[in-house]
C-alpha cells in the first residue's frame, strides 16, 4: 500500500501551488487580450507606469496615483526591460515564498505543518498576486521578520522588519512587541535605513507618497471602513478632524491592549494587531484582508474550534462581505443611491470582524498551554 | 506655427457646403460612463480632410488619462488633455478641462467616424436639502476640420476658424475650421450622480462612533480576560 508522507505532501503542495499561480498569470494575460473586463489590476498598471518613468530617468511618482515605496518600482523595472509579466511572476514566487515560510514556522512551533496548504491553496491571495498586487511581498517580508525573530536571528528579524513597515506603515503596529526583543540600536537602524536612502534620492515627494498620504489618507469613496460615510458627510465640515480622531481612538487602543495582553506570543500578537488595524481603519479595501490573512495559519493549529465552526466563522465573514458588496455594486455600476445601505453593511461588517475576532481569542491556546496541557 | 496655404481660395470653397453631422449618447449606467460620438463627414468630403473633436468636460467627471493612453491604441485615437488631471478629488475640488481628440489613423479620416471616450463621475458634496442625486450636464462636443490645401482665413459663414494643436503631439498649431451646429442631437447629455445626505449627519456619526466604541469595548474585553500569562 502506497504511504502518503508528509514529507512527499510537501514536495506535491509547492509546486503544485506555483504552477497554479503561473497558469493564473497565463490566463490572465488572455483575458486582457480577449474580454472587456480585466483580469489585472488597476495598481499593476500603476507600478508599471512608476517602472517606466524610473527607466526614463525620472521620478516613479511622476506617475499620478503611485502611492509606494520607490523600492517597488525599481524592482519593477524588468517590467520594461524585460517582459510586462516580470512582476507578476516576482509577485507568485514571494507567494509561495510566504507559503514556505509559514510551513517553516509552524515546524518551530511544533503544530501541524500542513495548515500551510490553507495558504498555498488558498484561491484569495492565488488570485491577489496573479493579477498583480504587492501584498505578496509585504507578507513575505512580515512572515520573514517573525521566522527570525522566532530562531533568535535578530539583525536578519530588524533589517526584514525595517523593509516592512518601509513598504507599507501598518507593521509598524508590531513595533511594541517585537522592540522588545531587538536591541534599541538595531529596532531603530531597521526602521530608519531603507527610507533614509530614499528619502536622499526622492525628497520630500517620497516621504509624502510612501507615508504622509496613507497617515493623513481621507477616502470618502466608499469602501468596507464602518467610518467611510461618516467621514463622506463631514469632510467638510469643521468637525472632521475632531471625528478622524474619535474614529482612530479605537484602533490605538485595540493595538496597546492587543500588545499588553498577547506579546508573550508575537505570531498571534501581530495577527490580532493587524485584523484589528484593517477592520478599524478609516480606509479598508479587500486587499488589506491579505495582510491578516497570511499570519492566520500561524493561529489555526493553537485555536480549539471545531472544524464546523470554524467554516461558520468563514462563511459569516464572506457573507458580510457580499452584504456590503451589493449596495457597493448597486451604487458604482447602476447608479442608486445605497450609501445608507453600503453604511449600514459597513457597520455590519465590523459587527462580524469583532465577533470572530472575540472568538479566536476565546478559543486561542498558546504553546505554553498547549504544553502544559500535554504535561498534565 | 500656422500652416501656411499657397493663397488659392477655391480649396477652402468646399467647406461651405459641407454638411457633416455628429451625434452623441451616453452609455452604462452609475459612476462609469460612455461618451459615444458618431461623425459623418458626408460623402463630398475631401479624403485629405482631418477632423478634431473639442470636449468640455464639467468637473463633476473626470477621464483617465492613463486608462485612454491604454486604449488608444485599440480604438485608432488619441487625447490630448488641456491640464493634468486629478483621479481622487471630489468635483468641488476640481475644476473644468478640455480634451482633444485626434484620430490617429495615417490615411483618411474613417468616414463614419466613431470614437467611444470612457469617462468616470466624481464623489459630490452631500445635499442637505433632501436630494438624492445631482444633475451633470455634458456639453456637446465642436467638430474641426482641417485640410492641407486650405489656410482658411477667409470667411466661411456660417463655419468660423479656430486656433488648436495640429497633431495630438501638441508641437504646432493649426488653423481649424469649426463645424457650426452639426449635431444632431435635440438636447445635451445629462447624467445624475447620487449624492450622500447630509440631513442625517449626526445620525450617521452617532452611529458609527456608538458601533465601533461597543465593538471596541467588547473586543478589549475579551482580550483581557484570555490573555497570555
Amino acid at each position: 500500500m502506497y504511504s502518503f508522507t508528509p514529507e512527499i505532501k510537501v514536495c506535491v503542495l509547492f509546486p503544485v501551488s506555483f504552477v497554479v499561480r503561473l497558469a493564473l498569470v497565463v490566463y490572465g494575460d488572455y483575458q486582457d487580450r480577449n474580454m472587456v473586463v480585466k483580469y489585472t489590476d488597476i495598481d499593476y498598471h500603476v507600478f508599471t507606469d512608476a517602472a517606466r518613468f524610473i527607466t526614463e530617468g525620472q521620478s516613479p511618482y511622476n506617475r499620478s496615483t503611485y502611492r509606494y515605496t520607490p523600492l517597488l518600482a525599481w524592482l519593477l523595472t524588468p517590467n520594461i526591460y524585460l517582459t510586462v509579466v516580470f512582476g507578476k511572476l516576482l509577485f507568485i514566487v514571494c507567494d509561495v515564498l510566504s507559503g514556505l515560510l509559514i510551513y517553516k514556522l509552524l515546524c518551530l512551533r511544533g503544530t501541524a505543518r500542513y495548515v500551510s496548504s490553507l495558504w498555498l491553496l488558498n484561491p484569495l491571495p492565488m488570485g491577489v498576486s496573479s493579477r498583480g498586487n504587492a501584498e505578496s511581498i509585504l507578507s513575505a517580508l512580515v512572515l520573514g521578520t517573525l521566522l527570525c525573530m522566532e530562531v533568535r536571528r535578530l539583525t536578519w528579524a530588524a533589517a526584514l522588519y525595517g523593509l516592512s513597515v518601509h513598504m507599507k506603515i501598518y507593521p509598524v503596529t508590531y513595533a511594541l512587541p517585537i522592540a522588545l526583543s531587538l536591541t534599541p540600536v538595531a529596532f531603530v537602524k531597521s526602521l530608519t535605513t531603507a527610507p533614509f536612502c530614499c528619502l536622499i534620492r526622492y525628497g520630500w515627494v517620497f516621504l509624502h507618497e510612501t507615508y504622509f498620504y496613507h497617515l493623513t489618507r481621507r477616502d470618502i469613496r466608499h469602501n468596507f471602513s464602518p467610518y467611510f460615510y461618516m467621514l463622506y458627510l463631514t469632510a467638510d465640515s469643521r468637525w472632521s478632524q475632531a471625528l478622524g480622531l474619535a474614529a482612530f481612538l479605537p484602533q490605538l487602543i485595540l493595538l496597546l491592549v492587543s500588545s499588553w495582553t498577547f506579546h508573550p506570543d508575537l505570531a498571534f500578537t501581530c495577527f490580532l494587531h493587524t485584523a484589528v488595524f484593517v477592520s478599524f481603519n478609516k480606509v479598508c479595501t479587500s486587499q488589506y484582508f491579505m495582510w491578516y490573512l497570511s499570519l492566520l495559519p500561524l493561529v489555526i493549529p493553537h485555536l480549539t474550534l471545531s472544524v464546523k465552526q470554524g467554516l461558520g466563522l468563514l462563511l459569516l465573514w464572506f457573507a458580510g462581505q457580499a452584504v456590503w458588496l451589493a449596495p457597493a455594486y448597486f451604487l458604482e455600476f447602476e447608479g442608486y443611491n445605497t450609501f445608507f445601505l453600503i453604511w449600514l453593511a459597513g457597520l455590519f461588517f465590523l459587527v462580524i470582524n469583532s465577533f470572530i475576532l472575540v472568538q479566536i481569542i476565546a478559543h486561542y491556546r498558546s504553546r505554553k498551554s498547549l504544553d502544559r496541557q500535554k504535561a498534565e | 506655427m500656422h500652416m501656411k496655404g499657397n493663397g488659392d481660395q477655391e480649396p477652402c470653397f468646399f467647406l461651405k457646403g459641407l454638411q457633416p453631422s455628429l451625434y452623441v449618447e451616453l452609455s452604462h449606467k452609475g459612476f462609469h460612463r460612455e461618451v459615444v460620438t458618431t461623425v459623418e463627414l458626408g460623402s463630398e468630403t475631401p479624403a485629405d480632410v482631418r477632423a478634431l473633436l473639442v470636449y468640455r468636460w464639467p468637473r463633476d467627471v473626470y477621464v483617465d488619462p492613463y486608462q485612454v493612453a491604454s486604449l488608444s491604441h485599440q480604438r485608432g485615437w488619441q487625447m490630448l488633455f488641456n491640464t493634468a488631471i486629478d483621479l481622487e478629488e471630489p468635483a468641488h475640488r476640481t475644476s473644468e478641462f478640455s480634451t482633444y481628440v485626434f484620430p490617429s489613423h495615417a490615411g483618411p479620416t474613417p468616414n463614419p467616424l466613431k470614437v467611444t471616450i470612457p469617462i468616470h463621475g466624481r464623489y459630490h458634496k452631500p445635499s442637505f436639502d433632501g436630494k438624492t442625486f445631482t444633475p451633470v450636464h455634458i456639453e456637446l462636443p465642436e467638430l474641426l476640420l482641417w485640410t492641407k490645401k486650405c489656410t482658411p482665413f477667409q470667411r466661411l459663414e456660417p463655419h468660423t476658424v479656430l486656433d488648436a494643436p495640429c497633431t495630438a503631439s501638441n508641437t504646432s498649431i493649426c488653423s481649424w475650421v469649426k463645424i457650426q451646429n452639426p449635431n444632431k442631437n435635440s438636447v445635451p447629455m445629462s447624467l445624475h450622480l447620487p449624492v450622500g445626505d447630509g440631513s442625517t449627519v449626526r445620525l450617521i456619526s452617532t452611529g458609527t462612533l456608538v458601533v465601533t466604541l461597543i465593538c471596541c469595548v467588547v473586543l478589549c474585553h475579551s482580550m483581557l480576560k484570555h490573555q497570555l500569562r
